[in-house]
């Protein structure tokens, strides 16, 4: 397995996770304990303020009619795992300012755009696509539209940025200049 | 009825003078501020987030395997605080089971699979069914039952609940024994 991990700087990436394959770091991303993050279908970009709490997993998932070379799964600025959340995904793009909240399951043909929360417990496994500002809870998986964006979580990323380096052993970022190409062509699509 | 004996690898439990009984395959993130009050199972693959704010557990408390507890955070206008998570005496939290609540009270069982929303408040004597999702925020009463995503009030308590509890923690911590060494 090539480990190709990238975390530009400001990134607070603790030691204890697994990380596989060609993997992005943005800047201002939170990666907690115990996160797996694999790349094994193609490289997996992630932006600038996401927060990855523990348990998360996220898989880039090899798949048959894979293009040559692999499409990166890119994961845009300020999305929220929460604790235990699996995403699997084949598709190439998330948007920004979703929230996946604790034990959430996203299946590998769902499509998701912004502002987007999957509630607690709730699991997406049928082939989808989620519109912008869809918010889905409970059981009977109700789904409705959310009046407003999603608050962004700055203020929360600020604190953990600050306290986490006190208690945690980090990655360093490995990084030093931005990489303009990949990351600026990625979104447009 | 009596509990099955469950048996550990002695070599992977650490025992504190407290009776404390904590696995080395947990994450204790800030133990400065993590507090075990004795007579406490941390199981394996356990996630106890005391570097966020303080944790305080009581006696007889059973955190199950794969299990999270992390203080919950609350948005001001300026900036965030994690407010610290306590939790009471006798407490059973299943196995995978997220705990963000802010109070935990004593005698409560929280089940297998279960997801406590951010800042909830459970009252003593109190119990949630498996695969249940307490919605942030939430105050459960004492001497209930809640259960469903979201959690619903299905049913009261007997009024005997503390006692069960207490039986029910203080027989598991004594049949949790290590395998006979030879």
């Amino acid at each position: 397995m090539s480990h190709n991990i990238k975390i530009l700087p400001g990134a607070t990436v603790c030691e204890d996770c697994t990380l596989e394959g060609d993997i992005t770091i943005g800047g201002g991303t939170v990666i907690h304990p115990r996160v797996t993050i694999i790349a094994e279908g193609g490289p997996i970009i992630i932006a600038e303020y996401c927060i990855i709490e523990e348990y998360s997993t996220i898989i880039h998932k090899k798949s048959d009619k894979q293009e040559n070379p692999p499409k990166a799964l890119f994961i845009g600025a300020h999305n929220v795992f929460e604790v235990g959340c699996r995403l699997e995904s084949i598709f190439g793009h998330i948007g920004e300012y979703n929230i996946f909240e604790c034990r959430s399951f996203v299946g590998a043909d769902v499509r998701i755009g912004s502002g987007c929360v999957v509630g607690a417990a709730c699991c997406l496994t049928a082939q989808q696509t989620l519109a912008d500002n869809t918010v889905i809870w409970g059981s009977q998986h109700h789904i409705r539209e959310a009046l407003e964006k999603q608050p962004s979580q700055l203020l929360q990323l600020d604190f953990l940025s600050k306290v986490m380096p006190n208690y945690h052993r980090l990655r360093k970022p490995n990084v030093h200049k931005r990489q303009p190409s990949r990351q600026s062509t990625e979104p447009a699509k | 009825m009596e509990l099955q004996d469950t048996y550990y690898n002695k070599s992977e439990y650490v025992e504190t003078a407290s009776g404390n009984k904590v696995s080395r395959q947990t994450v204790l993130c800030g133990s400065q501020n993590i507090v075990l009050h004795g007579k406490v199972i941390v199981q394996s693959d356990a996630i106890i987030r005391g570097d966020l704010a303080n944790v305080k557990t009581g006696r007889f408390c059973i955190i199950s395997k794969g299990s999270v507890l992390r203080p919950p955070f609350k948005k001001f206008s300026k900036g965030v605080a994690f407010f610290p998570l306590q939790m009471g005496d006798h407490v059973f939290v299943g196995e995978n089971t997220v705990v963000n609540a802010a109070v935990v009270g004593s005698y409560v069982y929280i089940g297998k699979n279960v997801v406590i929303g951010r800042r909830c408040v459970l009252k003593d004597c109190c119990m949630i069914e498996d695969n249940s999702v307490l919605p942030a925020e939430t105050v459960v009463p004492s001497f209930a039952r809640y259960s469903g995503s979201p959690a619903r009030l299905i049913t009261s308590l007997p009024e005997a609940t503390p006692d069960l509890m207490t039986e029910f923690t203080k027989s598991y911590y004594q049949h949790f024994l290590p395998t006979a060494t030879v």
